[in-house]
C-alpha cells in the first residue's frame, strides 16, 4: 500500500499504468486519449453565447460533455493522490521557480499565466498537447505526432536553459 | 451521458497516475529539460511504448471496442502549424513546468499558480478560435 499510496511511484511504473490509458480509452470508450481540446469546452463555459465558429463545432455542441466530464476526474484524481501522500492542502508556492526567481507574487501569476497563454495556442496549433500528441499520436504511430513531439522537446529544451541563464541566474 | 462514469473514472486514474508520478512536479519538468533527471522522458517513453503494445493488441483482436465497434484512430494533420505550435506548446511547457493534462492535476494538489496556467491555456483557447481558426474558416466560406 505505502508503494503504490505513500511514495512516488516508480517512472516505469506511471508509465505503464498511464499508457495503458491509451487502449483503455479505445477500448472502453472508443475515445482517444487527449486532454487540450477540453480547455474549448472552459471557453465556452466562461462565454456560452460565443458565436465563434470554432466553438460552435460539434465538439461543443454540449459544453459539459465527456471531455469536461474527464477533465473533471483528473483534478479529482489528483486531489486523491494529495490526500493519500500526505501533501499540504493547498501551497503559493512553485517547485525551484518560486524558489530561485527573486520575484513579486503577481510576478509569477503573470508569468505562469502567460506561459498557459503559449500552451493554449501552441496545443491548438499543434493539434494536441503531451497526451494526445506525445503519448496517444506515438504510440499510434503518427508522423504529426512525431513532429510535434519533436519541437515540443526542442523548444522546451531552449526556454529552459533560458529560464536558468536570466532568471535562475546561471545556475 | 451514458459513458460519463466511463470518462469519470478513467479522468480520476489519469489525474491520480499523473500526480503519484511526479508529473505534476515543476522541478521534475525542469529537470528533464535540463538534462539533469529524465525520469519524466523514461516515463514517458514507457507510456509509448505501454500503449502501442496495447493498440497493437487491439488491433490483433478485430480492433473492436467492448461494444463490438469499429475503433476508430484520431488522425492528427501533419502541416506547417504542427512545427510552429509544436515550438510556442514546448515554450510555454517550459514557463509553466506543466502541460494541459499535469496543470489539472497542479490544481488538485492545491498549487495555487496551476490556476494561473489553467486560466492563460483557456485564454490561448480562445485567442486560437477567435484569430486562426475564424478568419481561416470565413476564408474558406469565401470560396
Amino acid at each position: 500500500m505505502k508503494f503504490l499510496f505513500a511514495d512516488l511511484w516508480p517512472w516505469w511504473f506511471g508509465g505503464i499504468a498511464i499508457g495503458l490509458l491509451v487502449p483503455a480509452m479505445y477500448y472502453f470508450l472508443n475515445t482517444a486519449l487527449g486532454v487540450s481540446t477540453s480547455y474549448g469546452n472552459l471557453v465556452k463555459i466562461l462565454r456560452p453565447d460565443t458565436r465563434l465558429k470554432w466553438l460552435n463545432s460539434k465538439d461543443f455542441e454540449n459544453r459539459f460533455n465527456w471531455r469536461f466530464v474527464f477533465v473533471t476526474g483528473m483534478v479529482i484524481g489528483a486531489f486523491l493522490s494529495a490526500r493519500v501522500s500526505g501533501m499540504p492542502l493547498g501551497t503559493v508556492q512553485m517547485g525551484i521557480f518560486t524558489e530561485l526567481a527573486n520575484w513579486p507574487y503577481a510576478a509569477f501569476m503573470l508569468w505562469f499565466f502567460l506561459g498557459g497563454i503559449f500552451m493554449g495556442l501552441g496545443a491548438r496549433l499543434a493539434g494536441g498537447c503531451t497526451s494526445g500528441h506525445s503519448i496517444h499520436g506515438l504510440a499510434t504511430f503518427q508522423r504529426s505526432s512525431l513532429v510535434a513531439t519533436i519541437f515540443f522537446i526542442l523548444s522546451g529544451v531552449v526556454a529552459t536553459c533560458l529560464i536558468r541563464q536570466f532568471i535562475f541566474g546561471g545556475v | 451521458m451514458k459513458n460519463n462514469s466511463g470518462y469519470l473514472m478513467a479522468g480520476v486514474f489519469f489525474g491520480f497516475a499523473l500526480s503519484r508520478s511526479g508529473a505534476s512536479d515543476y522541478n521534475f519538468i525542469h529537470y528533464m529539460f535540463s538534462g539533469h533527471d529524465l525520469r519524466l522522458a523514461f516515463l514517458m517513453i514507457t507510456a509509448i511504448v505501454t500503449g502501442a503494445v496495447g493498440m497493437q493488441l487491439l488491433k490483433r483482436l478485430g480492433n473492436k471496442d467492448a461494444h463490438g465497434n469499429n475503433i476508430e484512430i484520431n488522425r492528427k494533420p501533419l502541416n506547417k502549424n504542427t512545427v510552429i505550435g509544436g515550438l510556442i506548446f514546448g515554450t510555454g511547457w517550459a514557463v509553466t513546468g506543466a502541460c494541459p493534462g499535469t496543470v489539472l492535476a497542479q490544481i488538485g494538489e492545491g498549487k495555487a499558480l496551476g490556476l494561473f496556467t489553467a486560466a492563460g491555456m483557456v485564454f490561448g483557447t480562445y485567442l486560437y478560435a477567435r484569430f486562426v481558426e475564424e478568419p481561416m474558416q470565413n476564408a474558406n466560406k469565401k470560396d
